[in-house]
């Protein structure tokens, strides 16, 4: 070999853009070395717990507690999960806060410019739900998810609709939905009452509220402080800062031994 | 009932015969075996039993090899124990005989003390205690008992796990790399009181068209229907690839 | 389908740290048969995470244009997003021919389709059954595609029988092995049950059959 000669020089480490350097591998994208340049949010901060809906004998019913838990820690007990978006539709979130805050500007700005647009037709729960579905899937697809659960309950023309989506885009309907840890506890509930029967507007709230109240015994990260919605045909109803304070008791807590 | 299956080889047998221990060579790189994610599908290898009318089968395929590739075709791995006694062992073939011949120590001294043959169900719990004994550096194998109850000749299946968990249904087991192909064929092939010849057609059935779907498992079979007077040996012909 | 997530297992994890994947396994197993004449696609109408039942009347089987259906399963999100893109490039293709787009066509997009996600794929597993593309084949796909495929192999094409010739497929008999793949995966996987339905495509038109599953 000539002296003084290298070959670093002759052959430069990029032959062409994003192509390989001789003796390397291509760098494809998706792989680990590209994903390092950018780091996305890829957890929750302060997050919410569960959302239960449930379609009853008229009408659609919604509700979440209202705790921002940041870790373990009980950080915001009055934060509102749960909006209406249009008349014909409501939006309950758990999951990260922010990202939730964050979509209901995205949905109340969607909202007035249809407004302003004209379009007659309000966005019901079914084009919500269908909507949310490419959002948070074009978000997980970008590596950058937003670290939602989100119910979706209103109403598709004259039928009740209550539908559900995660933060990948993973999507269904069902007359029961919940999320966190509701999935585990409060739907076997709902589904168990019913079997026995059908649900009527008093039922449906009792029931929901049952549920509400079971998790906030079990779900160390739920609260007594919660919103309702209800949402028949005729619009939304909104039950802002009910309280399961009353309704629950700890006394039993003295008696469980063996756990300290 | 006409047997669709095609036999290359049938041997009946004297469940009192010899019972000598088997021989086999090869080499294993340890290296490999250390290597892998799964030690207990290094080898491949299938085995399933099942219950008929006062009688019982158990079938393996006889594939032996290195991940994809293989290396002998003629590699069985269901054992003679004792009469009416079988014993299949799918997974690392080292441990397969490894576990067999202290399996067969455990059994002559069991036999020797007690002056009695080993009924099914006490192989279960001497394979159970071999195995467990190794809990935390078990040998990878997860056996299949099959057998007549030397007493009662009442039919006994039974499927363990490679630390011993033991299974005793009323229908099937099966054991190896495709357990789950083994359980779609004899979930819907298997039937209540088979008489031998049916169970025969139902085991093989089953295995051939299961492992015909598994690349670790296949080249051949070997199915043991063991009767009370008799039990018959059959190699099956199978695709090669 | 034997599937490996990308993530491992939630007991190899940290239980302080949340983790994100892109993926997800919801299950879901599909049969399709083909006949002379016919074609008989079917899925089961489970949707699940983990452990837990999402629903139990998803159904998995699209349909795409007069005479092709599509049974998916895998990430459900996945299978939600192919399932709209297919459906849009199938509309646009009968607005720009003025005629519904052929089986092989909608399978060679679907192909290209996948294919442009190669290096972040799709998570799912499609069967596409249709008219006018008929041979003996049968496809089983999704959770128990490892209990079912044997089963076909052996029953339809007549595999391992010595002397014997494939059946004739007819519609009853089509049936009857789907009823009965069915009833054995749900038996022995977890991510499969609540209920199937069949569709059967023929000349004449399209049919749609409930069947009740196992539901535990």
């Amino acid at each position: 070999m000539m002296a003084g000669v290298s070959l670093t020089g002759v052959f430069t480490p990029n032959l062409w853009s994003g192509g390989p350097a001789p003796g390397q591998l291509y760098n494809f994208p998706a792989t680990k070395t590209q994903n390092e340049s950018r780091t996305h949010t890829m957890y929750p901060s302060t997050s919410g717990t569960s959302v239960v809906g449930l379609v009853y004998d008229g009408g659609v019913m919604v509700a979440a507690d209202s705790l921002g838990s940041y870790g373990s820690l009980a950080r915001f007990r009055n934060v509102k999960r749960l909006f209406r978006v249009t008349d014909k539709a409501v939006l309950a979130c758990s999951g990260d806060i922010a990202d939730y805050q964050f979509i209901r500007e995205v949905i109340e700005q969607k909202v007035r410019d249809d407004e302003i647009h004209g379009y007659t037709p309000e966005l019901n729960a079914c084009a919500l739900h269908c909507w949310l579905t490419r959002v948070l899937y074009n978000r997980r697809s970008r590596f950058d998810p937003l670290w939602l659960e989100s119910v979706v309950a209103g109403y598709k023309g004259d039928t009740p609709f209550l539908g559900f989506v995660d933060k990948i885009g993973t999507a269904f309907e069902a007359k029961e939905v919940a999320t966190g840890f509701g999935v585990h506890l409060a739907i076997p509930m709902i589904r168990e009452a019913r079997e026995k029967g059908n649900l009527t507007r008093e039922a449906a709230r009792k029931l929901l509220v049952d549920c509400l109240k079971v998790l906030y015994y079990r779900d160390c990260r739920a609260h007594f402080k919660y919103q309702l919605a209800d949402i028949t045909p005729e619009g939304v109803t909104i039950h802002d800062d009910l309280d399961l304070k009353q309704e629950t008791s700890w006394e039993v807590a003295s008696f469980v031994r063996g756990y300290d | 009932m006409q047997s669709r299956m095609v036999e290359l080889e049938t041997r009946n047998q004297d469940p009192q015969g010899d019972h000598g221990p088997q021989e086999r060579n090869y080499i294993l790189s340890l290296h490999d075996v250390l290597m892998k994610k799964s030690i207990l599908n290094y080898n491949g290898g299938c085995v399933v039993a099942m219950k008929g009318k006062n009688c019982v089968a158990i079938a393996c395929d006889l594939r032996f090899g290195v991940q994809a590739q293989t290396i002998s075709t003629d590699f069985k791995r269901v054992f003679e124990l004792g009469p009416h006694l079988y014993i299949g062992l799918p997974g690392l073939a080292t441990d397969t005989q490894t576990v067999l011949q202290r399996l067969q120590f455990r059994i002559k001294m069991y036999e020797m003390r007690e002056g009695r043959r080993l009924k099914p169900h006490t192989l279960m719990a001497m394979m159970q205690n071999l195995l467990y004994e190794r809990r935390f550096g078990p040998y990878f194998v997860e056996p299949v008992i099959a057998g007549l109850d030397p007493n009662t000749k009442e039919p006994y299946i039974c499927a363990l796990d490679l630390i011993g968990c033991a299974c005793e249904p009323a229908d099937f087991v099966v054991s190896g790399t495709c357990s789950e192909s083994l359980y779609g064929m004899c979930e819907t092939t298997w039937q209540e009181d088979m008489e031998p010849e049916d169970l025969f057609e139902c085991i093989s059935q089953s295995l051939v068209n299961a492992f015909d779907r598994d690349a670790l498992s296949g080249w051949g079979a070997v199915v043991h229907i063991i009767e009370q007077d008799k039990v018959t040996t059959r190699t099956l012909k199978c695709r090669q690839d | 389908m034997a599937v490996e997530m990308a993530m491992e297992p939630d007991y190899m994890r940290d239980p302080r740290k949340h983790h994100f994947s892109p993926y997800m396994e919801n299950g879901g197993t599909s049969i399709a048969i083909a006949g002379d004449d016919f074609v008989m696609i079917a899925s089961d109408t489970r949707l699940t995470r983990g452990f837990n039942i999402l629903s139990r009347n998803q159904e998995k089987v699209l349909r795409l244009t007069p005479h092709t259906m599509m049974a998916s399963s895998g990430c459900w999100a996945d299978v939600l997003t192919l399932s709209k893109v297919l459906q849009d490039r199938i509309t646009m293709y009968s607005h720009e021919h003025n005629e519904s787009m052929p089986t092989t066509a909608v399978a060679q997009m679907l192909s290209t389709m996948l294919y442009w996600r190669r290096f972040f794929p799709y998570y799912v597993a499609n069967i596409l059954a249709g008219l006018d593309e008929q041979g003996k084949g049968v496809v089983a796909t999704g959770a128990s595609v490892a209990q079912i495929q044997p089963l076909l192999d052996n029953q339809v094409a007549a595999l391992n029988m010595k002397g014997a010739t494939p059946p004739k497929m007819t519609k009853d008999l089509a049936r009857q092995l789907i009823h009965d793949a069915f009833i054995s995966a749900a038996e022995r996987d977890i991510n499969t049950g609540d209920g199937i339905i069949i569709h059967t495509i023929t000349k004449e038109g399209k049919t749609e059959e409930m069947v009740k599953l196992r539901r535990d």
